[in-house]
């Protein structure tokens, strides 16, 4: 997309006016709270701090629910019928988003369109208008530069909001999406300074690089029986916090779902690499039947398998893995370690 | 701590003990589990307020168990345990998952713990646990540390939730667990840090026919999360670890606690207390009150 960036300045009064506009319209807020990204039914609500912490979960459910009907189905005596479900296009405006999870959606796109075009995924996306915010919060699990991101990374944003003092953003206008969404509020944006923002961005902390990636990638191709996975799988509980609360991983189950003997639904649930059943067959074998080979599947299909099938790393460093994990198994460590002997 | 990690060195090396498991120091208000099977890294052992995790749930493990077999002997197993952990074992034993004689439970005074990683240890964050605790000493060990210190004050606020909850119509209280219940993703990291959900197939993976729909939707989550509750009834020690595991912050040990109050008022058991009372699911008095009963 050729698309030249723009820049303004708005107000954080004129920001809450455009919200406000946004609600009184029907679409979707969301801004990150504590535990979540919610929708905002109140302006006063709202709090675009870029020191917060990451949410515990990212907004991944809003494009890619955690539980949803693909199709119901009927059942008669010598026929099936299926019904399809209407997915509604919403428009759902995510303000504030995190640099980590801005680009989220995009490296979800290459498994939803690789074999088969998920049209739920798709149209959901397709209304989503994502206003990232600029990141000054640091902790000992964030490594997003690590993987190739940055707290002041406009990747994945339509638009892009960076703090120049207690009442100003740097508003970038990234792509053609947003550019769409703020014309409207045009009254609202003043002309910008990007000498004033690059300032800002230029004095953010950054993550330490902890890991080269491509080195991570070699290693784990030559690795794959190093003795490292034992110790970790030792550790390792089997639950899928880290998978649920993780902005990419995207792994899901099909079930079917009877209300009745002639009537029913086929749903779409997340399911998580971490349990015991992910991989177990029908047979009764399981490829995966320990907790040391599930692990090593979850930082493979991360930092190598993902590469190859579609060149980006599955993983925005956003740390919540590690932040939220019960036994405290930290996946950068783990990663920045590997080469370390046992 | 130079005792603990010395005791820990010494089992390892006169292999009295096929590993300890205990607590490492990851950075100043956090610890994380570690499983030392060499006696030069008993260095790491740590115990201190930010001891969370209750490391009984590791006495389960197959593969931990495996860690024990040698081709000639089967060696014990060595766990780091808070007071309160003794519970959970002295339940898992109970429940025979454990057999005494296998583990040297290395134990602690215990002054309290923080409600959660990150937290400052003083009265205003003390977990919840902790504050109407009233085993600060072991009730098993083979070996205790630590002195004995006051442990701080703190209001049980997790207390006047429930009664706050018993106040509550069965339709306020239908809807308030409805809507806490809704916010489960069913990662189930309750069930995998919970040292009595033990079982080798929990009944919500099983699929033929299906008891508990794996959907995250409102049915699927009420039905996973009232099993759960009814299947830790009189047996749940109130560890308080799946409240701390809860991704999405679901009040799970109020259910639990609930419960376990039940049992007390009912039948004078607490779970997790006396190796020579049977669990009281797993046994039959005459007497036993029928008030329960629907």
């Amino acid at each position: 997309m050729n698309f030249k960036m723009d820049e303004k300045i708005i107000s954080k009064e004129d920001l809450l006016k455009i919200c406000q506009d946004v609600i009184a319209k029907g679409h979707t807020l969301l801004t990150p709270g504590m535990n979540e990204y919610f929708p905002v039914k109140d302006i006063s609500q709202i709090n675009l701090n870029s020191s917060a912490l990451p949410a515990k979960t990212s907004y991944k459910s809003y494009v890619f629910p955690r539980s949803e009907p693909v199709l119901y189905y009927k059942r008669s005596k010598d026929d099936v019928q299926l019904i399809d479900v209407n997915v509604d296009g919403k428009n759902i405006i995510i303000l504030g988003a995190k640099p980590c999870d801005t680009n989220s959606i995009s490296i979800m796109r290459h498994l939803f369109n690789w074999d088969y075009s998920d049209e739920f995924f798709n149209l959901r996306e397709k209304h989503f208008i994502i206003i990232g915010l600029m990141c000054s919060h640091y902790d000992e699990y964030c490594f997003c530069t690590s993987v190739g991101s940055s707290p002041v990374s406009d990747k994945g944003s339509d638009i892009f909001l960076i703090p120049l003092d207690e009442n100003n953003f740097a508003l970038r206008i990234i792509t053609e999406k947003g550019k769409e969404f703020i014309e409207p509020y045009a009254e609202y944006l003043k002309p910008g300074d990007e000498t004033r923002s690059k300032q800002v961005t230029e004095n953010v902390k950054l993550p330490e690089v902890v890991f080269d990636s491509k080195e991570v990638y070699e290693w784990l191709g030559e690795n794959f029986e190093s003795p490292k996975w034992e110790g970790i799988g030792n550790l390792c509980l089997s639950c899928a916090q880290c998978a649920f609360v993780c902005p990419v991983c995207h792994c899901f189950d099909i079930v079917d779902e009877d209300y009745s003997y002639s009537e029913g639904r086929r749903m779409k649930n997340w399911d998580g690499c971490q349990f015991g059943n992910f991989t177990l067959h029908a047979s009764g074998h399981n490829p995966r039947d320990i907790q040391s080979k599930r692990y090593r599947q979850r930082v493979n299909h991360k930092f190598r398998y993902y590469v190859d099938k579609f060149g980006e790393i599955l993983c925005t460093g956003c740390g919540r893995c590690s932040r939220g994990c019960p036994v405290s198994i930290d996946i950068k460590e783990i990663v920045s370690n590997c080469k370390e002997s046992v | 701590m130079e005792e603990l990690r010395e005791y820990a060195k010494e089992l390892l090396e006169k292999k009295e003990v096929a590993a300890v498991i205990g607590y490492t120091q990851v950075s100043e208000n956090r610890t994380k589990p570690i499983i030392i099977t060499d006696p030069a890294d008993a260095s790491k052992l740590v115990f201190n307020e930010y001891c969370l995790n209750n490391l009984s749930v590791y006495l389960t493990k197959a593969r931990i168990n495996a860690m024990c077999r040698t081709k000639d002997k089967i060696m014990k197993l060595a766990i780091c345990a808070k007071p309160c952990d003794v519970h959970s074992i002295v339940a898992l034993i109970q429940e025979n998952q454990v057999h005494r004689n296998d583990i040297v439970i290395i134990s602690f005074n215990c002054h309290g713990a923080v409600k959660d990683f990150g937290y400052e240890f003083s009265g205003e964050n003390l977990a919840s646990k902790c504050i109407t605790c009233e085993t600060h000493k072991p009730l098993y060990f083979d070996k205790i540390f630590g002195e004995e210190k006051e442990t701080p004050k703190a209001s049980d606020a997790a207390l006047a939730r429930i009664e706050e909850l018993e106040s509550m119509t069965h339709e306020e209280r239908f809807e308030y667990f409805n809507n806490e219940f809704d916010k489960c993703i069913k990662c189930y990291a309750c069930r995998a840090v919970c040292p009595l959900c033990y079982c080798q197939r929990c009944i919500t993976d099983k699929a033929i026919p299906r008891w508990i729909e794996s959907s995250s939707h409102q049915r699927g989550n009420f039905s996973w999360n009232i099993v759960r509750a009814f299947h830790l009834s009189a047996r749940c020690t109130g560890c308080g670890e799946c409240d701390r595991a809860c991704p999405m912050d679901i009040p799970l040990s109020l259910i639990n606690r609930r419960m376990a109050m039940e049992a007390k008022k009912s039948f004078s058991y607490v779970s997790g207390r006396s190796l020579e009372t049977p669990t009281l699911v797993g046994s039959f008095n005459e007497k036993d009150s029928d008030e329960l009963f629907m």
